[in-house]
């Protein structure tokens, strides 16, 4: 069964563009990682997934349910981690803790101490006294505390350490391997590289990819490096070739398609030196981006 | 439940505040009482000022150098006080999760909206009960000097029941405010502009017979302390439009609040 299934998701805000047209789903168990620049509309999908907004057209289900309309039931079963965690400023981090377990029917205190442990939170300091990154602890173990069957995560290692990170993407590996799922938002590649099973690419409020991320990597597109004497750019003139950049007499492209054309091009050609190989992450969300 | 509790908790010191205004309003106002009371040239004096302005300052109703009629005046002052509380507490119970951005995580518990705002409507509500309390309390020490006779305990009571009449209307109202705007901001504003609008509409009702259509409109024309002081209790027909204002405004609220984007 999909965790979540969106279809032809579009919001707007009056006039302003939040997403357009989005469709995707996630299957139990999976991490899905959701990158786009600022802007892209990711935090849109979420909070339209959470039912803080309410879509302009087309329809989201998550656990099966339709997100308007049973929005309290769903997120009975979900964990949060925005991208900026704000709690009510007087209260002191263990009675926010409480309060927020006072709405799940578990008895979470145990599992609020240990998290806490692991994460490094101090139980009895006020929110209003609490740095940003400190913030964010709660909020991981806020959005942990009663073990949700889905996991929203928002930019979430903005404003942790590196050790943190580290603990947290433990964390998420830990709980994925209990049977969460994760919808984790991001445009840092290399965390979503390190956990993710599968990506969607959100451009200008628009779906451009989804794909597996080995596949992304291997299948779609190579980065072809040639340099030889006199060499043109319009050499590569072939359908599935992007991004061509000559310097000093190398011609670089991405292509995507069947390497055989671009090798039969090389054949004819008498060359110094040729790479072809799989491009970093990097560089194809770059190429999605522009 | 811990919605509520919550609330109470938060909203605490705000009615704290409240609740030493009041207490302030009422003691100064009886120390200047203790110049009026029994004191018969107080009386000549009044009476030889020009009518338009006892009308706008509702004077003369009452005879200044009794309790009651000393309590009467005093009573568009609670009646303001309490509109002013109510809706700020209505407003701001609502829009300060948006103001502080904790609707992303009050909003993503596992509670329906309709739920967030019953539980926050009746902290208020408490809040209101309170003030009405507290005010009836203060007043009841305040006066204990002048030795006051059962017409006019009979007369406080009424009084308190109509300024928490008055606090309803303006809690639902300010409720509406909270749960419709979207500008968080101005919520507050709009209600202190309410407020200040059907207060002067109340005193131009009065004082021009051809705007007393207007009493229909301002809450502050429905409980009058000079009715309530002369026909001892309050008028069926506004109690009427009072309880339909408030179903309105709070089932709008209820309605907009389910339907609307939240604010983040």
């Amino acid at each position: 069964m999909s965790i979540i299934e969106v279809t032809n998701l579009t919001k707007f805000y009056g006039k302003s563009r939040g997403i357009v047209d989005v469709s995707f789903s996630e299957e139990e168990g999976e991490i899905f990682g959701f990158i786009g620049p600022n802007g892209a509309g990711k935090s849109t999908t979420i909070r339209l997934l959470l039912s803080l907004i309410h879509p302009t057209s087309g329809s989201a289900k998550v656990f099966g349910k339709d997100v308007v309309t049973h929005g309290p039931e769903i997120r009975r079963d979900i964990g949060y981690l925005p991208s900026e965690v704000y709690y009510y400023e007087g209260m002191k981090v263990i009675d926010l803790l409480k309060y927020s377990a006072s709405f799940y029917d578990c008895d979470c205190t145990q599992r609020l101490h240990d998290l806490s442990e692991i994460m490094e939170l101090e139980l009895n300091r006020r929110i209003s006294d609490l740095s940003y990154g400190n913030k964010k602890k709660v909020g991981i173990v806020q959005g942990l505390l009663h073990s949700p069957k889905l996991l929203f995560l928002d930019e979430p290692t903005a404003g942790l350490d590196p050790l943190m990170q580290r603990k947290f993407f433990n964390l998420i590996r830990e709980e994925n391997a209990r049977g969460v799922t994760v919808f984790f938002s991001s445009h840092i590649l290399g965390e979503v590289q390190r956990l993710c099973t599968r990506v969607g690419i959100i451009r200008e409020g628009k779906i451009v990819e989804i794909s597996n991320i080995r596949a992304l990597q291997q299948n779609n597109y190579k980065k072809v490096s040639v340099t030889a004497e006199g060499l043109e750019p319009a050499a590569f003139d072939l359908p599935g070739v992007t991004n061509v950049q000559t310097e000093n007499g190398t011609v670089n492209f991405f292509f995507k398609g069947d390497i055989n054309a671009v090798l039969q091009r090389i054949s004819g050609m008498q060359l110094s030196d040729v790479t072809i190989e799989e491009p970093t992450l990097e560089e194809i969300f770059m190429h999605y981006y522009e | 439940m811990n919605i509520f509790l919550r609330e109470l908790r938060a909203n605490l010191k705000s009615l704290v505040i409240w609740c030493v205004i009041m207490a302030l309003l009422i003691m100064i106002a009886v120390s200047k009482f203790s110049a009026f009371a029994d004191n018969p040239e107080m009386l000549a004096m009044l009476d030889s000022m020009p009518p338009a302005m006892l009308d706008a300052l509702s004077m003369r109703a009452f005879n200044l150098t009794t309790v009651s009629g000393f309590y009467g005046i005093m009573f568009v002052y609670f009646g303001l006080m309490a509109a002013i509380a109510a809706a700020m507490w209505g407003s701001d119970i609502i829009s300060k999760e948006e103001r502080d951005k904790t609707v992303e995580f009050s909003l993503v518990l596992p509670v329906s909206r309709s739920r967030v705002v019953t539980a926050k409507a009746l902290a208020a509500l408490v809040n209101c009960i309170a003030f009405v309390l507290i005010t009836w309390a203060i007043s009841l020490v305040a006066v204990r000097s002048y030795n006051p006779d059962q017409a006019f305990y009979n007369f406080l009571s009424l009084e308190m029941q109509a300024m928490f009449s008055i606090e309803l209307i303006f809690l639902a109202i300010g409720l509406l405010l909270g749960c419709a705007m979207k500008q968080y901001k101005r919520s507050a504003s709009v209600a202190v502009a309410i407020i200040l609008t059907t207060y002067f509409m109340s005193i131009m009702s009065q004082m021009q017979q051809s705007l007393d259509f207007l009493k229909y409109i301002t809450p502050f024309r429905y409980y009058e302390a000079s009715a309530l002081f002369f026909t001892g209790k309050m008028d069926s027909t506004y109690l009427l439009i009072s309880a339909g204002l408030i179903v309105i405004c709070v089932a709008a609220a209820y309605l907009i609040y389910n339907k609307r984007d939240l604010y983040i």
